[in-house]
């Protein structure tokens, strides 16, 4: 538990709160026969939660900070797979299922532990390849099929 | 009796060959994800919708939903039972509501009775899901002609109770879990509203006005975030395995166990039915108290068969209890329910009171497959518990990066869209960061799908009363509702204040 984190939290979820309450002002207000519109709900919501975070903040004023030894963290490797992850959502059209999805693994795999490249590609090609024709060939659903400019 | 024929039909539907297929499947998955670690049944589930949606893409919609269900409903009881063999073996829970089985259960293996413990697991599972599917069957159908009669202030307040009691229980901090609740609640009121038309919170990107999807999101924070934190971490889960050695249990064995079986199946049940209160902690109440009962407590964390009995047979019973709350309220009481009912929803079958009128097939069906599926489990799980042990040792490098790719997969096969792809991505980030500081997910999750339900009969309540907030209060039986939500709220605090420890429910 992080005092600090805790506390960005409770701002967070504050300003949060309170958009959600202004923002909720401007849906219209109309709804046939009744008195009660759209706008209703997501106002008490915002409210609450405005509620709560300034409740979250008063609490960490309270308790104290104890920091349990800090973890080393592996940043790296994080950073690299969010990044593939992206990637991989932005090439998926593009690319086609079938080659972006072995890239990404390929990246992952090897990410999380250098060597046995073989391995890597196999393990990469087979899932790729085969989920695309399971799902798309066998089963009909919607894939994006190779890049056109391979054929 | 009416239920006994409609059981009857349940098990004609269960009995059909694909459902068979498919609920074979669903508890082989199951027992896998619970053997695995950095995959709960909740991830379990969610990754499985998009596949099981499009297995079912040809059949006709009741038909459809009962076989994915039936499938799902098997990853999440597959997974109670699963959790326990890494339990046993190596004594890291696969899942939370296996961390009891550690104590008995891995002394057990280390005095060489792991393969009885297995087997004892796999009894008390099989036990305890015939417990539940009885209770199921029996008061399935007077809760639902129950349910029928409440009007929307009622649900109103009864849905309230189930956030309460979620949020109650859930992580360290109940200020946190609210919170996280009225997020999820916020987040399901984006896009267009159902009952006006208008839009709200769009903003003018298309995308949107169809609202967040619940699968992108539950996809996201469950097995997205786990899978972050995981790579964060560095977890290994290196440990000597130990070896299964002899299945079948002896005589004294069943002699020691026969009763902590049924007490715990019992009480599991009852504990599951409860919103708010999951397997985790039906398998730690049954614990105590055989413990409690016990001539001899002292062998008790020492290797004590009745120790895993009891804890596996509880939380295997409470799966099935929340599936009453699931099934004849609508109301999921815990993170996997939810995630189940939003895969009903996504075939456009609500469950509620009504499931049992308009589609007996689906509830009936379910009911059976889980007699079946529970058959199952014993039958694979007996011979196979070697090949499952086998699974633990999957290397961490090659799961982490495939779950991911699962994950892209089964967002893009339903939405067929890169926006969900990214929110897909966004939603684990923030589920690792609010997961990693006590933020629990599973009431996010749980507003997310009650969210339009809870609207909905707010704004009919009170437009029948026209506007008055007081229509809560002047109902009595929604007046009760409130009653036990507010004490569910204030009674554990209450204790807190005069310092008691209070039990909470880590499992989401």
């Amino acid at each position: 538990m992080s005092k600090t984190f805790d506390r960005y939290a409770s701002l967070l979820f504050f300003v949060l709160g309170a958009a959600f309450m202004i923002e909720s002002q401007r849906i219209s207000h109309s709804s046939y026969g009744s008195n009660v519109g759209p706008n209703v709900f997501p106002f008490l919501l915002g409210l609450i939660l405005g509620l709560l975070s300034i409740k979250l903040f008063i609490e960490t004023l309270k308790y104290e900070a104890h920091n349990k030894g800090k973890e080393k963290l592996d940043y790296k490797s994080f950073v690299i797979i969010l990044a593939a992850s992206v990637l991989y959502a932005f090439l998926l059209e593009p690319l086609g299922y079938v080659l972006s999805t072995f890239l990404f693994l390929a990246v992952g795999f090897q990410t999380m532990e250098r060597g046995r490249i073989v391995k890597t590609l196999i393990i990469s090609a087979l899932f790729s390849a085969g989920v695309y024709i399971l799902f798309a060939e066998i089963l009909k659903g919607t894939l994006p099929g190779l890049p056109v400019w391979l054929g | 009796m009416s239920a006994i024929q409609f059981l009857t039909e349940g098990f004609q539907t269960a009995l059909q060959p694909h459902n068979l297929l498919f609920a074979f499947v669903g508890v082989l998955i199951g027992t896998a994800v619970g053997v695995l670690p950095g995959i709960g049944p909740m991830s379990g589930v969610a990754l499985l919708i998009p596949v099981t949606a499009s297995m079912t893409g040809g059949m006709d919609p009741a038909a459809a939903a009962t076989s994915s269900i039936i499938l799902l409903a098997g990853v999440y009881y597959g997974a109670m039972y699963g959790g326990s063999t890494t339990s046993i073996l190596l004594n890291t829970p696969g899942e939370s509501s296996s961390v009891v089985t550690t104590l008995d259960g891995y002394q057990m293996a280390k005095q060489g009775r792991a393969g009885s413990a297995l087997a004892i697991a796999a009894i008390g599972s099989f036990f305890a899901g015939i417990v539940s599917l009885v209770a199921l069957a029996l008061l399935a159908e007077p809760l639902s002609e129950v349910a029928l009669k409440f009007g929307p202030a009622e649900y109103f307040s009864l849905m309230l109770l189930g956030l309460a009691a979620v949020s109650g229980l859930a992580g360290n901090s109940m200020t946190k879990a609210w919170m996280m609740t009225v997020f999820g609640l916020m987040l399901s009121t984006i896009g267009m509203d159902v009952v006006s038309g208008v839009s709200r919170f769009t903003y003018d990107i298309a995308s949107l006005y169809g609202g967040l999807e619940f699968l992108t999101v539950a996809v996201g924070v469950f097995a997205l975030g786990e899978v972050f934190k995981t790579i964060l971490h560095k977890e290994n889960n290196e440990g000597d395995l130990a070896k299964v050695g002899r299945i079948f249990p002896t005589k004294q064995d069943f002699k020691e166990s026969s009763g902590p079986i049924v007490r715990g199946s019992l009480l599991g049940f009852f504990v599951g039915v409860l919103p708010g209160a999951g397997a985790t902690l039906a398998s730690f109440f049954s614990y105590i108290m055989e413990k409690k009962l016990s001539k001899n407590p002292e062998k008790f964390g020492k290797g004590a068969i009745a120790g895993v009995a009891a804890p596996e047979s509880a939380n295997n019973g409470a799966s099935g209890g929340a599936m009453i709350p699931l099934l004849t309220l609508g109301i999921p009481g815990s993170g996997t329910t939810a995630i189940l009912m939003g895969a009903l929803i996504m075939y456009n079958i609500q469950p509620g009171p009504l499931l049992f009128e308009d589609h007996p097939d689906v509830a009936w069906g379910l009911i059976a497959s889980m007699f079946i599926g529970n058959l199952m489990l014993l039958i694979l799980n007996m011979p196979l518990v070697k090949v499952f042990a086998k699974i633990i040792e999957t290397p961490a490098k090659y799961l982490l990066p495939l779950i991911v790719a699962i994950s892209i997969f089964g967002v893009y096969a339903v939405q067929v869209n890169t926006f969900d792809l990214f929110l897909l991505i966004g939603c684990g980030i923030a589920g690792y960061f609010l997961a990693s500081n006590d933020f629990p997910l599973a009431p996010l999750v749980l507003g997310l799908v009650l969210g339009p339900m809870i609207e909905n009969n707010m704004r009919r309540a009170l437009t029948s009363s026209n506007g008055d907030f007081l229509v809560f209060i002047q109902k009595p039986v929604s007046l009760i509702f409130i009653v036990i939500a507010v004490l569910w709220i204030l009674v554990p605090v209450l204790l807190k204040l005069r310092g008691k420890q209070v039990i909470i429910n880590e499992e989401a």
